[in-house]
């Protein structure tokens, strides 16, 4: 979960309710109806994983990926496609995807693998993430300080999940509010702000560091 | 040679009655050459069909795709046509398979809205109609991929001019499952000699290859081995093993189409199927670790491993 997905898939129906589970799901997710688009929106947009089908009309998933591949995007694909010969996974993961999951699918199971990856990706091998007194399990949606569940509001948790994903690391307000919006909403990173600020009075654990000038780091070993 | 038989046909003809007498040696030698001149035009003239014969079996065998060579004017134009009849040939098969292909594509994308659709369905209380649509959606999946499958290979398994090298093909495999199954930290090992080729379609070396693996992944606690031992491609997983008595069955198990258990996989039907089209087998025994041994035996190098 976190962070921003693009769910390229031209059957729309099949489209929305990707997208709807995995905004449920706690997810910033844009949608692209062809090859063409998915193209435009990698380039333009940052995003955190995309859903790729391969047959996209205008240009197909495959050659999308390898040229994605070849021009160094590194963004961790998985490939949901009708096409579930042994031949077509081996081409799909060759050509740099990440995972594949043949239609059609059981959207719990999509749901785990697209958490699998982004957890891998992220460099995390529990299931759950972890920092200092704070856990927070995407999978439920659950966040817990000191073993106490903390309700938090969809934008404080996509806040915390992306900062939990970029433990130690520099987080910018833009970079923040980039992955925390899906990309038609109104950007404002005064409203980044009123987030943390409500994040940390909720946490009540000192974990977000501000960095004046730069943006927050999440700070896991005091 | 003609030219020779006809000049020996006039002496006989016109030059000889003029030596009334003495003369019949001559004329039975001239005659006996021209006999043989005659059988040897008429073995010179079917050569051509004996470099076609041979041509023909290497094409059936797969070792060509098409009659090349340059042949007598008379015989040119009927091998222009057999090449070409090859190559529609050739053409109307992978047309068949492309629409076979697409054809079990389109039916995946409205199947896979039916399966949201019977998910919503569940998370609405509609337990049994749920229930009911997954179960239908999962026969029919497991049905197209099974025809396809078997539709691909009887085409392919058909032409018979293929080759497949196995190392290369399982060492795709294996970075494909360890990507699938990267949850599961299974290690993957190949150990396949590099020359090793079946005369087996790619696309259907790799479905076979790949459901056994893709076990073998599942059940394996931490080592999946692709080997070749006496002459037979096989798989090992150190998983818990099954009883003797389910080898069988599990091969056999969801095979003639109509299975309707859910979970059954077609997985292990279908390699048993494919390597029947080629003439192969497959089986299921113990390995070192306690675990499955898959053995898979295609024809290698034309003779039957």
């Amino acid at each position: 979960m976190a962070l921003r997905i693009l769910v390229a898939e031209d059957e729309a129906r099949l489209a929305a309710q990707l997208a709807k589970a995995l905004e449920d799901g706690g997810y910033a997710v844009d949608c692209a109806a062809d090859g063409e688009q998915a193209d435009f929106l990698v380039h333009t947009e940052r995003y955190d994983l995309i859903v790729l089908d391969l047959g996209l009309p205008k240009v197909d998933g495959l050659t999308l990926l390898r040229n994605w591949r070849g021009s160094g995007i590194a963004v961790p694909v998985l490939i949901l496609t009708a096409r579930g010969s042994w031949h077509e996974k081996v081409q799909g993961i060759d050509g740099g995807a990440d995972d594949y999951v043949a239609k059609p699918f059981r959207m719990e199971e999509l749901l785990a693998r697209v958490r699998a990856l982004l957890r891998r990706a992220s460099g995390f091998a529990q299931p759950e993430l972890r920092c200092g007194e704070v856990v927070m399990d995407p999978a439920t949606a659950r966040v817990l300080v000191r073993g106490e569940p903390v309700r938090l509001t969809s934008h404080e948790f996509r806040v915390l999940l992306y900062l939990m994903h970029r433990q130690g690391k520099v987080v910018s307000r833009t970079e923040l509010s980039e992955h925390i919006y899906a990309q038609d909403a109104d950007r404002d990173s005064n409203t980044v702000e009123v987030f943390i600020g409500r994040l940390r009075r909720k946490l009540g654990v000192p974990v977000i560091e501000t960095l004046r000038g730069l943006g927050y780091r999440l700070c896991c070993d005091r | 040679m003609l030219l020779a038989m006809h000049l020996g046909v006039m002496m006989l003809m016109h030059v000889m009655p003029r030596f009334r007498r003495g003369e019949t040696a001559g004329v039975w030698l001239i005659a006996g050459l021209v006999m043989l001149a005659g059988v040897a035009v008429a073995w010179l003239s079917l050569q051509p069909f004996r470099k076609l014969r041979a041509l023909l079996s290497a094409v059936r065998d797969g070792e060509v795709h098409q009659v090349d060579g340059r042949y007598p004017d008379e015989v040119q134009p009927l091998i222009d046509d057999l090449n070409t009849l090859l190559r529609d040939r050739e053409k109307a098969v992978q047309r068949a398979i492309a629409t076979a292909g697409d054809l079990a594509h389109g039916l995946k994308t409205p199947l896979a809205l039916l399966r949201q659709e019977a998910e919503r369905a569940e998370a609405a209380g509609q337990m049994e109609i749920a229930a009911s649509i997954q179960q239908q959606v999962d026969r029919m999946t497991r049905q197209i991929d099974y025809h396809l499958a078997r539709a691909r290979a009887s085409a392919s398994g058909a032409s018979g001019n293929a080759r497949c090298p196995v190392a290369e093909c399982a060492q795709g495999l294996a970075r494909t499952l360890t990507k699938l199954y990267a949850e599961r930290a299974v290690r993957v090992t190949v150990d396949v000699p590099e020359d090793l080729q079946v005369r087996v379609q790619r696309e259907d070396l790799e479905e076979m290859l790949g459901n056994l693996m893709e076990n073998a992944c599942k059940w394996g606690r931490a080592e999946v081995t692709v080997g070749f031992v006496d002459g037979a491609v096989v798989v090992d997983d150190d998983g818990p093993g099954i009883a003797d008595a389910m080898r069988e069955a599990v091969l056999a198990r969801g095979v003639r189409a109509d299975e309707t258990a859910p979970g059954s996989g077609l997985g292990l039907a279908i390699v048993r199927d494919l390597a029947e089209v080629y003439g192969g087998s497959v089986e299921l025994r113990s390995s070192s670790t306690g675990g499955v041994r898959a053995l898979l035996r295609l024809p290698i190098d034309g003779r039957l491993s």
